[in-house]
């Protein structure tokens, strides 16, 4: 290739990135397809069955319009399932900020054992959520479960609860399994971690601060970004997370510690004719988890231009 | 230890963390290592509190036993190691259809040049939160009239939907990372875009096609939802949806709460293999996926 050919070649280079739509078709036609069918296809048939009344053999629909949505939204259970679903989120929030914070920044701080710890604390984050929850479940078991038994066997019977029967104390054991599921957080912030800038450190260093203080007003502030991305995933979480109450206190007692996804597994697995009503609901958590992944583009946007 | 070291000789830990951790430096006093010590044994008990309490339900009456008993004589007509493989072939099925689209996604939404790249890629991620619970009705449906009811495909595919979102937003995260002058010399050769696909951008990729494969089996592993709608034949039970088979299998007597617990324990099995051998593989894909920039 002589020089003065050069020019030439760039300009043709040029001219074939603007063309490449046609390959990039053909790269992005698996991705085009899976889309078609699990989200286009899916929402479509979903917002079309929410105004029906069918049942899982989607024989003999019977138009019924609006009447889904409205029994939904005032349906009081369906309200407790939401309010729960946020509140659960939100717990385990408050934990991942606090507790997996801290987990996080002590493992980074060079502890021994560190890979027994990190084992520790982030398995429960990779068993199935339904071994958890039914692990959760035997332990609390009111007559045979280890908790009673043990304070039984340390004079503290008294202690002794019904765990998963007594409404408060069930919510409170839901809350406490999707606080033990704080794994992805620590994961996170561990990486972020490990790209700290060395220089605010070693400034606090010098000033004589203190660990923890050092930790609270140097490192939990330059976290900002990590915290938001965790606060979103956490959020999101809980409406993937029908197994913590499946398989813990089965929504009970009374509905008390029902959240959105184990109110839809209801509804789907009771045989009747609910598969419009289902559906209905399905649209809403479809919306909430649109707008909740919008609020993460453009919350995590002004994050890139910073870095 | 290394605090006193540090203390002596101040220059040298300055320029030791610097290299290694800088992290290692905040932890200036005795007392403050010692605090983080108790803090950090607390809360390993606590959480080690529940799978401990299933080892020791499960030895509580038979002992050891009962671990035996489970691959000897299994419970609920199903073998346990079968749970497994069942969940190891919807994982094939996961892994394969998701690195197919994520990849060819990948280089297409980092590597290629056309109108409306960025907005094609911010519809992909829309979809980034979607719960598999959220999209059941319809996905039950498409299973009915593909045929694919108690085959691994019909699960392993809408697990595939569900997490090709982020294996997109992983391969383009990576394939951002790998200089656009390798493609361009091989351009510049000749190479058109599916040689440079194939030869350049799959080799380059491997760390992330690797921690991508890892996450699609551990999600295939926890995955409880698609196999309880689109199962129904027992034998194809996967290891999230045993625990519900074997505790309806089994009573409320000692005997049998003490088998169950040690199914638990053994179920928690994979778990553990895969922190320990391929923790580095799980953090580093969802850490790298889980941010935009």
């Amino acid at each position: 290739m002589t020089i003065r050919e050069q020019p030439r070649q760039v300009l043709k280079r040029r001219a074939s990135k603007r063309s490449d739509w046609k390959v990039a078709l053909v790269f992005l036609l698996p991705l085009l397809v899976m889309y078609a069918i699990y989200y286009l296809y899916s929402i479509g048939f979903l917002a079309s069955t929410s105004t029906t009344k069918v049942s899982v053999t989607f024989f003999n629909s019977i138009d019924v319009g609006w009447r889904n949505y409205a029994q939904l939204l005032t349906d009081p259970v369906f309200i407790r399932s939401m309010v729960n679903n946020i509140l659960f989120a939100c717990i385990s929030i408050v934990a991942a900020l606090t507790v997996a914070f801290f987990i996080a920044t002590a493992l980074a701080t060079g502890v021994r054992a560190k890979r027994f710890f990190y084992l520790i604390f982030l398995l429960p984050a990779l068993m199935p959520l339904s071994l958890v929850a039914t692990i959760f479940g035997s332990m609390l078991t009111e007559r045979t479960g280890i908790l009673n038994q043990t304070l039984r066997a340390i004079g503290l019977g008294a202690l002794a609860q019904p765990w998963l029967t007594q409404p408060g104390l069930a919510f409170a054991v839901v809350a406490v399994i999707f606080c033990y599921l704080i794994g992805l957080p620590i994961m996170y912030y561990t990486a972020d971690l490990s790209a700290l800038p060395t220089e605010s450190l070693e400034a606090a260093l010098l000033d004589g601060a203190g660990t923890f203080r050092i930790m609270r007003s140097i490192i939990y502030p330059m976290m900002r970004g990590t915290h938001i991305t965790i606060i979103l995933s956490l959020l999101l979480g809980s409406f993937r997370s029908l197994e913590v109450v499946l398989f813990s206190t089965r929504g009970g007692p009374g509905q008390s510690t029902e959240i959105v996804g184990s109110y839809i597994y209801g509804f789907a697995t009771s045989g009747g004719p609910t598969i419009g009503f289902v559906s209905a609901v399905s649209i809403i958590v479809l919306v909430i988890a649109l707008v909740l992944s919008i609020a993460q583009m453009v919350v995590t946007r002004p994050r890139k231009d910073m870095r | 230890m290394s605090v006193a070291r540090g203390r002596v000789r101040p220059n040298r830990r300055t320029r030791r963390s610097r290299a290694d951790n800088p992290m290692r430096g905040i932890v200036t006093g005795r007392a403050d290592r010692i605090t983080i010590y108790a803090l950090l044994i607390v809360l390993a008990v606590l959480f080690a509190f529940p799978l401990y309490s299933a080892i020791v339900k499960s030895l509580e009456v038979n002992g050891i036993q009962n671990y035996i008993s489970l691959f000897t004589d299994p419970v609920g007509d199903i073998p346990i190691w079968q749970t497994y493989l069942n969940s190891l072939a919807v994982g094939v099925v996961h892994a394969t259809v998701v690195l197919t689209v994520s990849v060819t996604a990948g280089y297409a939404f980092s590597k290629l040049h056309f109108r409306g790249r960025e907005l094609g890629f911010s519809a992909v991620l829309l979809f980034l939160a979607v719960p598999g619970i959220a999209i059941l009705v319809p996905v039950y449906r498409i299973t009915q009239e593909l045929g694919l009811f108690n085959s691994y495909v019909g699960v392993g595919l809408p697990e595939a939907a569900i997490t090709i979102p982020f294996g997109v937003l992983l391969m383009r995260n990576y394939g951002r990372n790998i200089s656009d002058s390798l493609i361009e010399a091989a351009n510049l050769d000749g190479a058109g875009h599916f040689r440079i696909f194939w030869n350049i951008f799959v080799p380059l990729s491997r760390p992330a096609i690797v921690n991508l494969t890892v996450l699609c089996f551990i999600w295939s592993l926890q995955d409880f939802l698609w196999p309880s709608f689109l199962f129904t034949n027992p034998s194809l039970t996967t290891a999230a949806q045993a625990v519900s088979t074997f505790s309806n299998a089994l009573g409320r007597g000692a005997g049998d709460l003490a088998r169950f617990n040690a199914s638990l324990v053994v179920l928690a099995v994979p778990a553990v293999l895969f922190v320990v051998f391929g923790l580095r593989f799980i953090v580093n894909g969802l850490t790298t996926g889980s941010t935009k920039d």
